[in-house]
């Protein structure tokens, strides 16, 4: 068809903290949108579109991407709000730049600091059935826990060891505000959250923003660097009724990943060097690495295991909600592209993932390759 | 560049000021299964489903899409939802339109709704407004838009008339459209006499309050035949915005809109908007702004949309009829409104509007917009 | 980054603002017998084609939105099929006898003793819980709780039009470097500051780090004067679900002399037909400061009125 290659071209984020205090959301904005340029040689007045993910309950503001236009640079630009995680508004980008669009720019943020992160959870609950017994996210992914570690005879000590692991890379990563990172032992003290999951072993609310550059082949290389192609991309959403899913599985991670690997013409997940998901829990993170066919159903501890599976931490330590997605896009495009030294395998292929919605309803797959 | 893009088939709700038959979620369903219908498919045929509605404050429902898509069975499907305020309709479509010209789908569905009578609508949309600065003053957008026409006024010596002119014209096409709710036959003189809600706004200007959803079917070339002999082409569509505090913002004319006029005519081959349009349809939440989308368009030399409605062009049976379906002033459910407008415009240049149709009509114009007037769009649709 | 300069930290707490409002939501005909028959302590369900039944009754199957034949009344009894426990309370899925889905509910129980498979029975709450799901209180243990039947709803109330909701969200928003300052000089010195536009003397209000329209970073503070001219303005005649001030009056957008760009405040009026003439594009306005102490906020101006000519 000649539809074109997408490339990311650059991103940038904010440091993740559990509050921006000393900062509103315009100037996260504002500021991922400037410094994302860096480098690239290309300014704002370059880009063509701007798609842009929050949400208005977790903002306190209707339509808030309409008062967020300037600090978004989207002034005298086409612009689109997805309320939903940024990769689905990368997924709108990359249609937009196939369509004929030379350059994109992407941004998500949010700050969960200045609002109740339970209610935004429980107001996406239908009102009738759901809402008034209280059942929401917590309650979600408490039985989502519950039946997964029933059902393949895991022990919690299992995920407070990858909760952990998770915590010490976010550490080293150097982006994510925390004291010292939790040990195994501190993630199974800490407070019950959903039982069996204590309130570690659930992706922690924080604030930040990501800013993501993607162009078309033409731009990508006059960019100078080999660039990072968006080469297959998928998304599903399940039914709202928990209990109508499958019962430890997500198969919407496997049906987003059938479609993104259909179209970068793998035959597995097992390809990717890099892999970085978005588990609302840690449990929630083992069923995304099976639905990515990196595990088979109840193995997913192995593969949290491997050394490239969430380099950066993933979400359990830093969940910008809304944003999440995003910035795994991001660490992802940056592993590949980061030189490695002599003799070591550069890695080629990553896979990306991010989700929404009550217990994981919705997922979002992204093929990466250089 | 991008595939070709038709919308194969349309559906809508019958608009209602109340609707306490159906939940949000089952009044998507009834647009969803009749715009299927009429593209002679059902759900498996399609590839992606978009959603689109206001604000979740108007029906406090935050992400709705997580619930609707039980509603329509597109459980397991790329699902995804947009949200652009009044323009939120349009904008999905927009989303819609990508999906299938970047070749992430062949069949898109795109429905967008609101069910306005489940909150407080005025209030809903003041919370658009900076919580630290100015929302304690505003009365929706309304007192907003009241303001800048009344600079317009001033400015270009347009009258209160002018703008009862478009309310009057769209309040009697209403009467003929199976799917309004608000069908009065209304005169110039009893809009001047209606009363002052924000003045120069006043009662007769201002759209009902209403329950609506809609829904199109967009399909690439490649499969639009197996829907439809006669698909309507998407020739352009944008949809822009601009920073809502900026110096010097006059409102004269609408900036974004003239943006995206440019870019849609360049890519339609549209020179004179006047003569090559059959037919507009314009999404006008207060009936000052069709005076402004008539300038902003080029269906007139800006300054001039007084004049022009008072020729009588945009006149069902004028030589540039604007809103032969009645527009926002015979059903007004906020999200849907931009799908609606594609819907009226599709079923003129497929030449099937059940009530309405504009003989000959082969080439439309569709405006939609939302925020503080601040996002604005508009597409070319012709067989 | 968020550089607010010639400026020292201010501490400031956060800025509370909560949205708040009543609502009918439409339950549709399935949710809403269901919740009509909650008073008389009937559970409802939906049947569909091939007789796959569930509760509580839905209008469109979660499964691939069928719509159901007919609506059914279920047993009360049941079995647990997951559990957990969230702030101390069990919450627990639980598929009823005859049907084929479960459902989320609250476990009045130890989450020591629950087990998935374990039969459980509704409780129904004692006092008065209205059309909601819960007036049933919870599902409790039952080890012995009879396996029931599906039953046809003989008689089925009429289903609820609508029920009243209420939503509150609070929030504490964070000044940030600009509002902080902005804020703090209106508190402390009666002043409104903004920072000049990124290629301008005039102030932008309110103020940022970076210019909206060039995405470039905006200047020096500078002090506005309580003048200004009106860019835009109408006159409120209707009253709307929380309004703060008594109709009518006037919605005025104010440039303030020495700023670009608007503030909105209010105008008081007597009537409309003169305010039509004396409140326009360009009419001169002073600010009226409120009385007592200023606590950093756009309301330590009351309003706005016309400078007489």
């Amino acid at each position: 068809m000649g539809l074109s290659q997408v490339a990311v071209l650059a991103s940038a984020q904010t440091e993740l903290r559990p509050a921006w205090r000393d900062a509103q959301h315009i100037d996260l904005i504002s500021s991922v949108v400037t410094n994302v340029f860096k480098g690239t040689g290309l300014t704002i007045d370059d880009v063509d579109f701007v798609i842009d993910s929050g949400s208005d309950v977790l903002d306190g503001r209707s339509i808030s991407n309409c008062g967020f236009l300037g600090a978004l640079g989207a002034h005298h630009k086409e612009e689109a709000r997805v309320e939903e995680d940024g990769l689905w508004g990368a997924l709108y980008g990359v249609n937009k730049i196939r369509a004929g669009a030379s350059i994109g720019l992407i941004v998500a943020y949010s700050k969960p600091s200045e609002s109740s992160v339970d209610l935004y959870w429980s107001s996406m609950v239908e009102p009738f059935y759901q809402r008034p017994v209280g059942f929401g996210q917590k309650a979600a992914l408490g039985i989502q826990a519950q039946r997964y570690l029933a059902a393949h005879g895991i022990k919690d000590e299992a995920l407070a060891e990858v909760v952990a692991r998770r915590w010490a890379a976010a550490a080293a990563g150097g982006k994510v505000a925390m004291g010292d990172a939790p040990d195994a032992r501190t993630v199974l003290a800490s407070e019950e959250a959903a039982a069996p999951l204590t309130d570690l072993m659930i992706a922690r609310p924080v604030d930040g923003a990501v800013a993501v550059l993607i162009g078309n082949a033409d731009v990508a290389r006059r960019a100078g660097r080999p660039p990072v192609l968006i080469t297959g991309m998928g998304t599903s959403m399940e039914t709202h009724s928990f209990a109508e899913r499958t019962a430890n599985r997500l198969d919407s991670v496997s049906n987003a990943t059938k479609m993104a690997l259909g179209k970068a013409g793998w035959a597995s997940a097992a390809a990717a060097d890099v892999v970085e998901t978005s588990g609302s829990s840690v449990v929630g993170e083992l069923l995304a690495l099976e639905g990515l066919g990196l595990a088979p159903a109840g193995k997913g501890l192995d593969a949290a295991q491997d050394a490239k599976v969430n380099r950066s931490g993933g979400a359990l330590p830093a969940d910008p909600i809304m944003a999440t997605g995003l910035v795994r896009l991001a660490e992802a495009a940056k592993q590949l592209s980061t030189p490695v030294a002599g003799g070591a395998k550069a890695p080629a292929k990553a896979i990306v993932h991010g989700t929404g919605g009550v217990a994981m309803q919705t997922n979002c797959v992204f093929t990466l390759e250089v | 560049m991008g595939r070709e893009v038709g919308i194969v088939g349309v559906g809508q709700t019958h608009h209602a000021r109340r609707r306490t038959d159906v939940s949000q979620a089952g009044l998507v369903r009834e647009a969803v299964d009749r715009a299927l219908a009429d593209a002679k498919l059902s759900m498996e045929d399609i590839d992606t489903v978009v959603i689109a509605t206001g604000p979740v404050l108007f029906a406090a429902v935050n992400q709705p899409e997580k619930w609707v898509v039980d509603a329509i069975g597109a459980q397991g499907k790329s699902v995804v939802r947009l949200t652009s305020g009044g323009g939120a309709g349009f904008a999905g479509a927009l989303a819609g339109y990508y999906q299938v010209a970047g070749g992430y789908s062949d069949r898109t569905l795109v429905v967008a709704y609101d069910k306005l009578s489940e909150g407080q609508l005025q209030y809903s949309i003041s919370t658009l407004y900076d919580p630290f600065w100015g929302r304690e003053f505003a009365v929706g957008i309304m007192g907003f838009s009241a303001a800048y026409w009344r600079a317009r006024m001033d400015v270009l010596g347009h009258t209160e008339e002018a703008a009862a002119m478009v309310a009057a014209k769209n309040r009697n096409n209403a009467i003929k459209n199976p799917y309004a709710h608000q069908k009065k036959p209304v005169t110039v003189e009893d809009v001047l006499n209606s009363k002052p809600l924000c003045w120069p706004i006043k009662m007769l200007d201002v759209p009902p309050i209403s329950d609506g959803a809609a829904a199109i079917v967009l399909a690439s070339d490649k499969v639009a035949h197996h829907s439809n002999t006669r698909p309507a082409w998407i020739r352009g569509m944008a949809y822009c915005c601009e920073a809502d505090n900026a110096p010097e913002r006059s409102l004269m004319l609408s900036e974004p809109l003239a943006i995206a006029s440019k870019h849609v005519y360049r890519a339609a081959g549209i020179t004179n908007p006047r003569r090559q349009f059959d037919v507009v349809e314009v999404q006008e939440p207060y009936s000052c702004f069709e005076l402004n989308y008539y300038e902003s368009l080029g269906l007139c030399p800006p300054g001039q949309a007084a004049e022009l409605i008072a020729s009588g062009a945009t006149q069902v049976d004028g030589d540039i009829p604007v809103n032969p379906s009645g527009g926002c002033m015979g059903a007004n459910p906020i999200g849907a409104v931009g799908v609606i407008r594609l819907i009226e415009a599709a079923t003129q240049v497929m030449g099937r509007n059940e009530t309405h149709q504009i003989q000959g009509a082969k080439t439309a114009l569709v405006q939609s917009g939302g925020g503080w007037a601040n996002l604005r769009g508009c597409a070319v649709l012709s067989a | 980054m968020f550089y607010a300069p010639e400026t020292a930290p201010i501490d400031l707490p956060t800025f509370k603002s909560t949205i708040a409002m009543p609502y009918t939501l439409t339950p549709g005909r399935s949710a809403g017998t269901f919740l009509a028959e909650m008073p008389n302590r009937r559970i409802v369900g939906s049947r569909f084609a091939g007789g796959k039944v569930i509760a509580p009754a839905q209008d469109f199957s979660p499964v691939n939105g069928d719509e159901p034949e007919e609506l059914v009344q279920v047993p009360e009894n049941g079995e647990l099929t997951a559990f957990t426990r969230v702030d101390g309370v069990v919450i627990g899925l639980v598929r009823l006898d005859g049907c084929e889905n479960a459902f989320a509910h609250r476990i009045l129980a130890d989450l020591a003793d629950c087990k998935v498979g374990q039969r459980v029975a509704a409780q129904w709450a004692s006092e008065d819980a209205g059309t909601s799901i819960t007036a049933i209180e919870g599902f409790v243990l039952s080890p012995d709780a009879p396996v029931g039947e599906v039953k046809p709803l003989v008689g089925p109330a009429e289903p609820l039009g609508v029920i009243n909701y209420s939503m509150a969200l609070d929030y504490d928003h964070a000044y940030g470097p600009y509002y902080g300052r902005m804020f703090d000089e209106l508190k402390e010195n009666g002043v409104v500051m903004g920072v000049r536009g990124s290629n301008a003397d005039d102030a932008l209000l309110p103020p940022r780090e970076i210019d909206d329209i060039t995405h470039k970073r905006t200047g020096t503070w500078k002090a506005c004067a309580d003048t200004g001219t009106i860019r835009a303005c109408s006159l409120i005649n209707m009253e709307v679900y929380g309004q703060t001030r008594p109709v009518p009056y006037a919605y005025a957008e104010i440039v303030l002399d020495g700023a670009s760009t608007k503030m909105i405040h209010i105008i008081e009026i007597d009537d409309l037909e003169s305010a039509k003439q004396t409140i326009k594009p360009g009419t001169r306005v002073r600010a009226i400061w409120t009385k007592g102490e200023r606590k950093g906020a756009v309301s330590d101006i009351e309003r706005f009125e016309v400078i007489e000519a």
